[in-house]
């Protein structure tokens, strides 16, 4: 028995939930399709999954992290106030849902626990949403993910056609769902099959091969193309990378941290302005042997999860899955 | 094949027999069939990969800014905008002409990517708006030619004139609505630079965004900063825009980038005269050189 109710009435739950917790949901927002905060007669965006990852509620592209006052020789430090609130998340598919894995082993594990992303983490109930039918650009299924079950969710969320379905996985997720019970039907419902993928990619063995290919010839061809742009990096649900600056005005200042990528010039440049990483080649490679071989020998896992939006996102279509496919045959 | 996909490989594989160049950029297949990125070819066995179609966007001129220290000789694929970028990056002395084999393909207007996606395969597909803004379809610099140059100038004649009234419609706004118009739009911008990474008008050794210390530009992505490298970047490329459309189709966050440029072409037409960049390389330059005659009302 499962949980059901007709997505016409999806707003209306939304409504609900959002007296108590702050609700998030996959919107169009001025073209671009993104996580938002729920509001009357938003434009949901529930065909496909969203261009803008989940990444930015957990870790913001710019995040003020405290601020200071430099007067008469004395510093002042201003702790800057979190939102307290709960937040709901709702419509997280498997792919992004693998993503959030990815940021929490960065950002919590190995001794290191980074209390702006563990508060927004820790406030979160994340509801993942199953895909019925993959994009184009899809390839989750090649990096061993599930389209239909997300994995660390609190409630999992099935795509029925007219109707969705909703499966209480964790306590916190149990409440939530208890806080609009009356709005669902319980009945016996079939899960829809998965479509099929039109992208794949091979990934066997390739980060146990990447361990010599760092000065093999297959950078100098993969990179030729590519722009050093971060468009790859900025759309990328797991690129994590961050800079820490500060905005002074005269006496006062705040410190920022902002997303940062591989691919700039200033990422790697060091103080007395060698540059380890000076051209197309290193930087590229850098990307892919992050994704595909340094992160997984940290944390034993893909930096990837082929939701697919680098490729459709680079203006040169670098594709992450011709690469892995040019890994393989070299 | 299409018959100009075949002349683009036999005669990428005669430059690379002959040693005439050592590499030639065109274009290839890409993941989807709406998508023809750029293709370097240094083996004549590997010519079959090359392509032309209804989708190869990508200004190649723009590659040859990478070559400028390189020894040997590029021989790369020229539309008509990327004949005038490379005429711009002529004029900018950013490469020597003589390190390159240009060869000249007439351009009949490509398809939009963006709709092509959305439609899919069978569909009757809109050119690209840069594509129906163009002036100049045909190279206007090229050591080979390929193709029918008659037909097209054809084509070329009977052009209408470019078409500015998606900027008079922001220009008959009222600055605020201006204002909330281009906040909405740059308030969407990730900063990742591909529209400027993509550009080749985009030439300086160091770009203003990268000084970061000096503090022309903050790291924070806010309307201020956004604003602030939405109207420098628009500037920075005023009266070397050749209007090749690349910088918008290259945005991630769909950011209507041309109509910034179109807004400073038309401009410059205005204040300085008509003026076309990447056409005449011996002409002046409108904001590259000074004038005595030149119109300072604000000053
Ligand atoms: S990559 Fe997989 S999980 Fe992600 S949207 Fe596509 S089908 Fe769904
Ligand atoms: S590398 Fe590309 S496909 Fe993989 S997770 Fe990032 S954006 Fe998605
Ligand atoms: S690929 Fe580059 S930007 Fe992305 S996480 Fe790795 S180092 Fe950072
Ligand atoms: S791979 Fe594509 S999106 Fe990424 S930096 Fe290179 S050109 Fe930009
Ligand atoms: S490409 Fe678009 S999102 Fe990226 S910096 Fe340029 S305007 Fe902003
Ligand atoms: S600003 Fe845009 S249209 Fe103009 S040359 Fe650069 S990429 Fe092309």
């Amino acid at each position: 028995m499962m949980k059901t109710i007709l997505k016409a009435k999806l707003p209306e739950m939304l409504e609900q939930l959002a007296k108590e917790y702050k609700v998030l949901v996959p919107a169009k927002l001025e073209g671009v399709s993104r996580f938002a905060a729920y509001r009357e007669n938003l434009e949901l965006a529930l065909d496909e999954n969203v261009t803008m990852p989940p990444k930015d509620i957990f870790f913001p592209q710019t995040e003020e992290m405290y601020k200071f006052a430099a007067k008469d020789q004395s510093l002042e430090i201003e702790e800057i106030p979190q939102d307290e609130k709960l937040q709901v998340i709702f419509g997280v598919r498997s792919c992004d849902m693998k993503s959030i894995d990815c940021l929490d082993q960065v950002f919590l594990t190995k001794g290191f626990s980074d209390p702006f992303y563990q508060d927004k983490r820790d406030r979160s109930i994340l509801i993942a949403l199953s895909c019925v039918k993959p994009m184009e650009s899809c390839f989750c299924t090649s990096m061993g993910i599930d389209p239909q079950k997300g994995q660390g969710a609190d409630i999992q969320a099935y795509d029925l056609g007219e109707k969705l379905a909703f499966e209480g996985i964790t306590e916190r997720g149990q409440e939530v769902l208890n806080k609009v019970s009356g709005m669902f039907a319980e009945e016996d419902a079939a899960i829809p099959p998965m479509g099929e993928f039109n992208l794949t990619a091979n990934v066997e063995g390739v980060p146990e091969k990447l361990k010599n290919m760092f000065d093999h010839s297959i950078w100098d061809d993969i990179s030729r193309k590519c722009l050093n742009c971060s468009a790859c990096a900025y759309v990328c649900p797991t690129c994590h990378c961050f800079d820490i600056a500060s905005e002074v005005r005269g006496e006062d200042g705040v410190k920022i941290r902002c997303w940062d990528c591989c691919m700039f010039d200033e990422y790697t440049v060091m103080a007395g302005g060698h540059q380890p990483r000076p051209g197309k080649k290193e930087r590229v490679r850098n990307r892919f042997l992050h994704k595909l071989r340094y992160f997984p020998e940290r944390y034993n896992m893909l930096l990837c999860t082929g939701c697919g939006r680098c490729v459709v996102k680079c203006p040169v279509n670098l594709d992450i899955t011709n690469v892995i496919k040019k890994i393989k045959e070299a | 094949m299409s018959e100009m996909t075949k002349k683009m490989q036999e005669i990428a594989r005669e430059i690379l027999v002959k040693g005439e160049a050592e590499v030639v950029i065109g274009w290839e297949k890409g993941t989807f069939w709406y998508l023809s990125p750029p293709a370097f070819i240094d083996k004549p066995e590997d010519v079959q990969r090359l392509v032309w179609d209804d989708f190869c966007h990508n200004n190649l001129s723009k590659y040859l800014v990478d070559l400028k220290n390189h020894e040997g000789k590029a021989a790369v694929f020229v539309k008509g905008c990327d004949s005038r970028a490379f005429n711009r990056l002529l004029q900018d002395k950013q490469i020597a002409r003589e390190k390159v084999v240009l060869i000249g393909i007439p351009c009949p207007g490509l398809l939009d990517q963006d709709k092509a996606k959305e439609l899919g395969k069978n569909s009757d597909l809109p050119k690209a708006q840069k594509c129906l803004d163009c002036q100049y379809p045909n190279p206007l610099v090229y050591d080979y030619y390929l193709g029918d140059k008659e037909a097209l100038n054809e084509v070329a004649a009977t052009k209408e004139a470019a078409d500015y009234s998606d900027v008079a419609a922001i220009e008959a706004m009222s600055p605020d609505e201006r204002y909330d118009f281009w906040t909405k739009q740059y308030d969407r911008c990730i900063r990742c630079y591909a529209c400027r990474n993509v550009c080749p008008a985009c030439s300086c050794r160091e770009c203003v965004f990268d000084q970061t210390r000096v503090g022309w530009i903050g790291k924070a992505n806010n309307s201020s900063e956004n604003q602030f490298f939405a109207l420098t970047r628009a500037m920075h490329v005023a009266g070397r825009c050749i209007e090749c459309g690349e910088c918008e189709r290259a945005c991630p966050m769909d950011i209507p980038i041309m109509l910034l440029n179109k807004k400073l072409v038309k401009d410059i037409n205005e204040l300085f005269g008509e003026y076309d960049a990447g056409i005449d390389i011996e002409g002046k330059l409108p904001l590259g050189h000074f004038d005595k005659n030149d119109p300072e009302e604000f000053m």
